[in-house]
């Protein structure tokens, strides 16, 4: 176990690495120039020559990339040009509110998608399951900045019950979180109902039901017991992927999280800045992924357990 | 149909002109067509049949198994005394206390995720033989169970889950959660035919043992008629979903009536040497000695050799 452990965290650690170093390179390779967006477009050469001295972006690239490393071992990946602060703690502070919105996000995935992909996989064929699953496939088809605006035109502009941006009031994490668990729920929901239609018709939920078990606890205890861990590894999934992937939805409105700083990082060319919000979003991911790979053998009793002998 | 030992009490199972339709996508179809049979107390009645008779579908209709809206059921059919076709939530009343299934298939008939001892308790407490607070009475009650159907160990196999049993000891632990509710009628379909042959006859013992004990009604479906001849008291042959014929396993055995339970008759010798050697067969199967089923070693060893 503590062998696996070790190696799951080695290849979490290996995938971190790999991905900032892509990034650096790209980053660089991309068009634009950092020192011409932190000095402005009127900026003379010199002026520009001395904020590249600055940055050290006038070293070679390799260089750049070594001192990279040692910043990189050392946890401080230098200064973000345009916060004039650690970029580390630029990103830290705005990593709650990704925390926050994506949480809440997974929480009223789960709440509304379980129950949902239950009712569905129990009224199989009927009229209002047929609707329900029309929805689902429209939420799932749905872009994410469109339900986004829809969503702030309907419930912040024309009826002003929710903010329209920001993370001021716990209202204003209304309806960023809706526009996200939107595609989630219709996603997980129908995962729900495939695996909880497959568990309903195992032959272990008819013998169960020989004995006499209540219906409660065939759907329940059985099909839902067995269809958990799919679900659970699901979620955990979006969840790791929502950490640095709920982009268009927090500059839609303006959620003050690491999505948008990224964006705002990336017009700026602030390569301090991008380097530090992917390093810390992909050791989060990758964190999250590793708790669930973890959570896996409590679940299910033929991992934790294996394939013993018999009695 | 040959004469019935006349019982002056109520057959724990009687069932008259019973049907089933099933709804498919290529239409309705009868898959049991008006059969009628009855079981008594410590009696074992077997339906015997090739795949596809309707032997699965009869035994799953009388225990209301099958899908409501895909199974239509018509006909009577009394468990001890309840009419279960005509009143679909009667079924409630008698499964997991007077009526027992025994499945086919050990391997996928317990929820993998849930412990031998958490299905067993369950199976207890519907039976309402331990209330669900007293874990003590609850435990005790689980080891006695699967004491009764001979598993070593007990307290440690309540621990365990499904995959880490074997098929011939998972068998015993459904036959002890089975037996939780202290049950007249069970129904088993096939309930050898997944295991190994080396196990067949320890589960078949097993039935015969617990039938002599308490006067178990079994209903026993199989198309092995070494399994028929071996338990049962009487015979049915199905084919295509009705009675072909019925009577005394010694009677259908050695005077078969009709082409079709010839052939199921030619398909036994790959069972084993049953006229070669007369003290093999039963030798392994203790019980039949002493069983209450009308089987007996001659029965056995003399009709094998007839094609
Ligand atoms: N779910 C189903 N959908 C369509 N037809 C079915 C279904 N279940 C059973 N049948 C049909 O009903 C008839 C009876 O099937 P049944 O399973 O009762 O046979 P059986 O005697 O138990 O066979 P076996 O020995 O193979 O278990 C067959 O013709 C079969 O094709
Ligand atoms: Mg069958």
């Amino acid at each position: 176990m503590t062998n696996y452990i070790l190696k799951r965290l080695g290849q979490g650690l290996l995938t971190v690495f790999l991905t900032v170093s892509t990034v650096f390179i790209l980053i660089r390779m991309a068009p634009g120039d950092p020192a011409v967006s932190y000095a402005g477009p009127l900026a003379s050469n010199e002026q520009l020559a001395a904020v590249r001295e600055q940055f050290g972006l006038d070293r070679p690239v390799l260089e750049q990339y070594w001192i990279f490393l040692q910043q990189l071992f050392t946890g401080n990946l230098g200064q973000s040009y345009s916060f004039q602060a650690p970029a580390m703690q630029v990103v830290a502070e705005r990593m709650p509110y990704t925390l926050t919105l994506a949480t809440a996000a997974i929480l009223l995935t789960a709440v509304v998608a379980i129950p949902l992909g239950v009712w569905m996989s129990r009224r199989p064929d009927t009229g209002k399951e047929l609707g329900v699953n029309v929805l689902t496939i429209a939420g799932q088809s749905m872009p994410d900045f469109w339900t986004g605006i829809m969503l702030l035109t309907g419930f912040a502009v024309l009826v002003p019950i929710f903010p329209a941006s920001g993370f001021a009031t716990w209202g204003g994490l209304v309806l960023p979180t809706i526009t996200i668990a939107i595609l989630q729920i219709a996603l997980i929901s129908r995962m729900v109902r495939r695996e909880m239609t497959n568990n309903l018709a195992a032959p272990f939920l008819t013998v169960a039901r020989s004995r006499g078990v209540r219906s409660s606890a065939l759907t329940w205890r059985y099909a839902m017991g067995n269809s958990a861990i799919p679900v659970f590894t699901a979620l955990g999934t979006r969840f790791a992927a929502m950490l640095n992937g709920v982009v268009v939805v927090e500059v839609v409105f303006a959620w003050p999280g690491v999505g948008s700083l990224i964006v705002r990082a990336l017009e700026t060319r602030d390569y301090p800045l991008i380097q530090a919000t992917v390093l810390l979003t992909a050791l989060l991911a990758v964190g999250v992924q590793l708790l669930i790979d973890l959570a896996y053998p409590l679940l299910d009793p033929r991992v934790r357990l294996g394939k013993a002998a018999t009695a | 149909m040959t004469a019935q030992p006349t019982f002056t009490e109520q057959p724990l199972l009687e069932v008259r002109d019973f049907q089933v339709e099933l709804i498919t996508d290529a239409g309705i179809i009868r898959a049991v067509d008006s059969v009628s049979f009855s079981i008594h107390r410590g009696e074992t009645v077997t339906i015997i049949g090739e795949s596809g008779s309707g032997k699965s579908t009869t035994a799953m209709g009388i225990l209301r198994l099958l899908p409501e809206d895909l199974a239509v059921l018509s006909g009577t059919v009394l468990i001890d005394g309840v009419d279960i076709t005509a009143d679909p939530k009667a079924i409630d009343k008698v499964r997991g206390k007077t009526l027992a299934l025994i499945p086919q298939d050990p391997m996928t008939a317990l929820s993998p995720v849930h412990s031998i001892g958490s299905q067993l308790f369950e199976a207890i407490r519907i039976a309402g033989a331990a209330s669900a607070k007293d874990k003590g009475a609850l435990q005790a009650r689980a080891v006695r169970l699967l004491e009764q159907v001979h598993i070593p160990t007990p307290e440690k196999q309540l621990k365990k889950y499904p995959h880490q049993l074997s098929g011939g000891m998972l068998q015993r632990v459904l036959i002890a959660i089975a037996l939780a509710s202290e049950p007249q009628l069970l129904v088993a379909d096939e309930p050898t035919s997944a295991l190994d042959v080396t196990v067949q006859g320890g589960i078949l013992d097993l039935l015969l043992e617990l039938q002599e004990q308490r006067g178990i009604g079994i209903l026993m479906i199989t198309h092995d008629l070494g399994v028929a001849r071996l338990i049962s008291d009487r015979i049915h042959v199905m084919k295509d979903g009705s009675f072909v014929e019925s009577g005394e396993v010694q009677q259908i055995v050695d005077h078969p009536a009709t082409d079709y339970t010839r052939a199921l008759l030619a398909a036994v010798p790959v069972l084993g040497p049953w006229d070669e050697t007369p003290a093999a067969a039963p030798g392994r199967h203790a019980a039949n000695a002493t069983g209450s089923s009308a089987t007996s070693d001659p029965a056995l060893t003399q009709t094998g050799a007839k094609p």
